[in-house]
């Protein structure tokens, strides 16, 4: 009672705020079913018409490659994206690896609520709460683990989140490895703070030790 | 009550029959239609503040209170109208009003009737446009309770708790209008020995118990029904058990229990002491493996080959030196199945000699008149009812360790008790007069780093039993986690031992022990394991003297 | 003496021709496609950094599947299960002999047929040799002992006799045009008379049909159905399983070479009658090669532009349509050819 503090504590963006933009920058459109009439059915027209444009393809392709082949520019003749050497492209929507947010004050903003540990379907979340010396939120994550080996991308702890602490934003999908300990990602991590590398599995490892004594 | 007449009256359309002045909230329950409710409880009356059970009754004006609306003949009640609803969310919406939406990091998040109710209503845009009031966050009111006054939503269930059941009156509501506060007494903490039952009354996350904080979301738990074996009361509990998350509490699988509805033994409550006895379960103290003595160091033995290996060694020495050398140390502390087990081993096989099952000092604690007793064992009548200290005769401690100083024993088998502990510094040095010593029980003390063999038991959150409370209420403990190591309940031990002994026993599973328990005592006749149900049932005669929980009353598990 | 070792060495060039296409065919049909599909194609392989729009693949793929590891399944049936690709490819490659590669070439004062396997029932052959594949199929996918492989070789096998029905209708009417069951003779008759195809527009357009149903390639692959629908080979891998893939390229380059002989004047163009010997058989075996890969390509092209045909639809196609079309066509060659003479 004695300080100033914001009405909530979760500012939410687009709190209350409803559209329906979507729909109407998407209007439904009906496609019309082609007629089926003989010609259809006796294909061998249609054969020489889908033959005709693949051929159209192919001949201006091959012209297109043969002209940027000699250094006369002009329109490239495929849209593939050698990838290794050119960077891929990813939507900006595309759900690529987690990050972890932080408040304003530098702080996580994970509150240790385990809404996203128990919607992940794959339970590649890892998180063990403690209690924080913060006034308003009083409890915070201790760690924060993702098994991206585990993880199947479904984005559903972004949605779960309550105060958007965890994002899958960062662009980066080029998270294959050579060792399983090389995909599990803790909460420095995930927050920026330290590079990545590789660390002991759940469960066993020193991250998330299941006591010895209970030998089932 | 019983005497007044059954009356009928309608309720959302269905005919129905109660007792005249039953509250219609308790009429509803009973028809299975829940009125939501936040200040009446069963067990400590209906002051009518929080206003959320209306409902419509035909020729009032205005919806009314179910919890303080008692049925009369030919009424007719309407709670699921839309004036109901609407009255109903009106209510929760004021309740909702100051309350921090932090259910995030709420403990109560899963288990919180403000949650529910407003899910349930469905009433996710406010219209409440001022920012909430805020009060205290975190303040630390007793050894177990932990009070966030934003949370709390006034319905005064903690305070009537504390000024009807423990009497002890800590907390009250301080301050008026909207700047109404849950606080204690100035000076006061609230450090009854009952505290912990507040936590579980408080319908919000207001009140938390600082042992459960942020330790495990509640949705990842397991329940089992149990009871609770810390004292001769044997109050039902719910056995919480977290594991489907076991990071989240490395060290422990049980991580609560929570007293359950039972008229017969607790009503709503249980003790702190029961409370957090959890810990016992996965304590570090816990035996999981059978070990035997071999130059002073233990060496582990297999657990059936231990029991086999010990048994063994015991027929060759009651042979050789006769059974009035063997005293056997049990207690309440196993299970009706358990005692009948050792009875058919130690008194009517083997003929052991002495004999020591009643409470000792090192059973007894502080017992007062609402739940608990001073018998911290929780099995001391059935014990009784089987033989032990009655018809099977009984010695003290101190008989104990004089027939041990007098060199008139060989041997002494000790079950979940510690002899050394009771008969104080340099008893050890009494063992080493003794040809063979064991130590059965689920947690290791003095004794069990003494004894030649240590044959671990499993814990009663581990295994299917049955005990006697204080007043032969016969209750089931269920299995709720996988026993450590290659701890087993105690009868599969004896049963190993007595086929050892060339007198095997059918028993598969602790239902058959108890069905040939039931056969062979007159008290148990009519009681069969699978039938004894969420409340257990009483014994034909009981043998020990016994009074009634406080507050006793019909009503729901979930008040 | 002379004659068995020009045989000798045209069956070996023939052979030659047959293997070394086939291995291109894998490189063509990826640039084919990537082409048209607006990508660009296997283009990884290099040496010393050379990459050659991706002709080393071809190499690569050899090295990978002979250095692969060749597992037989437990199950199987020995020794028809190991029996089985080597039928399917000899008996397309004994195919590859009977083409009528060039005429004759006059060549130290005698004449030299340029046909490895010049038989005076040349047709008779190719069918007979084409047919007897689909004993390799039905033996694979019955000595695989596992039921994909089975239903592959059942659907395999019904879809291969049912096209060569209408094949062997298809080339009856041509062949009543010839008078003439010699492929070399089938050609000298075109190069005097025109193309086959001016006369039989209609058998070509079936032969070509019913002929990539011979090859079991899309749009009628329905027996291996790579992607989908599991073939016969499903239970080989390494250079078993490139023997299969073989023997649809070499069932192509076969198909081709038959097309290009019976409807597209075998090595004839208009005036390469001028060209002197011996440079005349130079110049016909160059000929019957570029029409045989202009067949190839066009078969590639249907190959990547058609969707499957489902196995119903695909024997609807076979029996109620190309049947009695073929038929049809057949009944009124002779009956014209009759009227004719």
């Amino acid at each position: 009672m004695s300080e100033q503090r914001s009405p909530s504590p979760y500012p939410l963006p687009n709190a209350g705020e409803e559209t329906t933009a979507g729909l109407e920058r998407h209007p439904v459109r009906a496609v019309e079913r082609p007629p089926f009439g003989l010609r259809e059915r006796i294909y061998v027209v249609e054969v020489w018409l889908g033959l005709a444009i693949t051929f159209r393809h192919l001949f201006v392709n091959l012209w297109r490659h043969t002209r940027r082949a000699l250094g006369l520019g002009g329109p490239p003749g495929a849209v593939t994206i050698q990838y290794p050497e050119d960077p891929a492209v990813v939507a900006r929507r595309a759900r690529s690896r987690h990050r972890l947010l932080k408040r304003d004050d530098g702080t996580p903003r994970c509150t240790a609520c385990m809404m996203c540990e128990t919607i992940c379907p794959a339970e590649c979340i890892h998180i063990r709460a403690e209690g924080s010396p913060a006034v308003i939120v009083e409890k915070r994550a201790k760690s924060f683990e993702i098994d991206l080996g585990l993880c199947v991308f479904c984005g559903y702890c972004v949605e779960a989140c309550p105060v958007d602490a965890i994002r899958m934003d960062t662009g980066e999908v080029t998270l294959s490895a050579l060792s399983r300990e090389e995909l599990l990602w803790t909460m420095p991590e995930l927050l920026g703070d330290e590079p990545h590398g590789p660390h002991p599995l759940w469960p066993g490892g020193e991250s998330e030790k299941r006591p010895g004594r209970f030998v089932y | 009550m019983p005497d007044k007449p059954k009356v009928k009256f309608t309720l959302d359309g269905r005919e129905l029959e109660a007792v005249e002045g039953t509250l219609v909230i308790d009429a509803a329950k009973a028809a299975g239609i829940e009125v939501p409710h936040y200040c009446y409880h069963p067990g400590l009356g209906n002051p009518g503040v929080c206003r959320l059970c209306m409902v419509e009754v035909e020729g009032a004006p205005k919806p009314m209170v179910s919890c303080r609306l008692p049925v009369k003949a030919g009424m007719v009640v309407k709670s699921d109208t839309a004036r109901a609803r609407k009255a109903q969310a009106s209510s929760l919406e004021f309740h909702l009003a100051n309350h921090p939406l932090d259910c995030p990091v709420c403990d109560q998040a899963g288990e919180c009737f403000l949650q529910d109710y407003y899910m349930r209503y469905g009433l996710y845009r406010s219209a409440v446009r001022e920012d909430k009031l805020h009060k205290e966050k975190r303040l630390d009111i007793g050894p177990t309770v932990v009070l966030d006054q934003e949370r709390c939503i006034l319905c005064t269930r903690c305070t009537r708790f504390l000024s009807q059941v423990t009497k002890t009156n800590e907390l009250g509501i301080f301050n008026r209008g909207d700047h109404d506060v849950l606080a204690p007494y100035p000076g006061r903490r609230v450090d009854n020995p009952y505290s912990g039952n507040i936590v579980d009354v408080c319908p919000v996350g207001a009140l938390t118990d600082k042992d459960f904080r942020f330790k495990v979301r509640v949705w990842y738990l397991d329940e089992t029904p149990s009871l609770c074996t810390t004292c001769a009361r044997g109050c039902s509990i719910d056995l919480h058990a977290n594991n489907r998350r076991p990071w989240h509490t490395p060290d422990e699988r049980v991580v609560r229990f929570k007293p359950r509805h039972n008229p017969e033994v607790n009503a709503w409550w249980m003790c702190d002491e029961g409370r957090y006895s959890y810990k016992q379960i996965d304590s570090r103290l816990r035996l999981k493996f059978a070990s035997r003595l071999v130059d002073g160091r233990p060496e582990a033995v297999a657990a059936k080959e231990a029991a086999a290996r010990a048994a063994q060694e015991l027929s060759a020495l009651v042979k050789a030196k006769g059974p009035q050398g063997l005293a056997v140390v049990l207690s309440g502390t196993l299970s009706n199945e358990d005692l009948f087990a050792a009875r058919r081993l130690f008194v009517e096989t083997l003929h052991c000699g002495m004999l020591l099952a009643a409470p000792g000092p090192d059973q007894l604690g502080e017992g007062d008149d609402v739940l608990r007793r001073k018998e911290r064992v929780p099995n001391h009548i059935g014990a009784l009812a089987l033989g032990f200290g009655a018809r099977i005769p009984d010695t003290t401690w101190g008989g104990l360790r004089a027939a041990v100083e007098g060199g008139k024993l060989w041997g002494l088998y000790v079950i979940d008790r510690d002899p050394l502990a009771v008969w104080g510094k340099g008893s050890e040095k009494l063992l080493s007069g003794l040809a063979f010593t064991a130590y059965q029980g689920s947690h290791a003390n003095r004794f069990s780093t003494a004894a030649q063999w240590v044959l671990p038991a499993c814990s009663f959150a581990e295994e299917d039993a049955t005990f006697t409370n204080f007043e032969g209420q016969v209750q089931r403990s269920r299995a709720a986690v996988p026993p450590l190591g290659e701890s087993r309940p105690d009868w599969e031990i004896f049963r190993d031992m007595l086929a050892a002994l060339e007198a095997p026993q059918a028993w598969t599973s602790a239902g058959g022990v108890f069905a040939e328990l039931a056969k062979a005592e007159p008290p148990f006749a009519s009681m069969a394991f699978e039938d004894l149900g969420m409340h257990g049932k009483r014994l034909a005669r009981a043998p020990g003297p016994g009074s009634g929980p406080p507050g006793a009353g019909s009503g729901g598990d979930r008040a | 003496m002379s004659d068995l070792l020009w045989s000798f060495l045209l069956v070996c060039a023939a052979l030659g021709f047959g293997l070394s296409i086939s291995g291109l065919l894998g490189w063509v049909e990826r640039k084919q496609s990537a082409v048209m599909q607006d990508r660009i194609g296997a283009n990884r392989a290099s040496i010393f950094g050379l990459r050659l729009i991706g002709l080393f693949h071809p190499i690569a793929d050899a090295l990978k599947t002979v250095t692969k590891e060749d597992f037989e399944p437990p199950f199987a049936l020995q020794p028809w299960h190991r029996l089985a690709p080597t039928l399917s490819l000899a008996f397309s490659m004994a195919a590859l002999a009977a083409l009528p590669y060039g005429d004759t070439v006059v060549f130290a004062d005698r004449s030299w047929s340029l046909q490895p396997l010049p038989l005076s029932a040349g047709v008779v052959f190719m069918l007979g040799m084409l047919s007897l594949g689909v004993h390799g199929v039905v033996m694979a996918g019955y000595a695989s002992n596992s039921n994909y492989a089975l239903l592959g070789g059942l659907r395999g096998a019904a879809q291969m006799i049912s096209y060569e029905v209408s094949m062997v209708a298809t080339l009856a009417a041509v062949l009543f045009v010839y008078g003439t069951l010699d492929l070399g003779a089938a050609a000298r008759w075109q190069a005097e008379h025109g193309w086959g195809i001016l006369y039989q527009p209609l058998g070509f357009l079936l032969f070509l049909a019913a002929g990539a149903a011979e090859t079991k390639r899309i749009p009628f692959d329905v027996p291996e159905g790579e992607s989908e629908i599991v073939g016969y080979f499903t239970e080989y891998s390494g250079m078993k399983f490139v023997m299969f893939m073989m023997t649809d390229f070499i069932e192509t380059i076969v198909l081709s070479g038959l097309c290009t002989a019976l409807f597209l004047g075998a090595w004839h163009v208009p005036g390469i009658a001028a060209i002197p010997q011996p440079w005349l058989g130079l110049a016909q075996v160059a000929v019957f090669i570029f029409k045989t890969l202009a067949m190839i390509f066009l078969l590639m092209q249907i190959r990547w532009t058609l969707p499957r045909f489902r196995f119903d639809q695909l024997l609807r196609l076979g029996w109620k349509n190309l049947l009695p079309l073929s038929l049809a066509n057949a009944f009124v060659t002779l009956w014209a050819v009759y009227l004719l003479s």
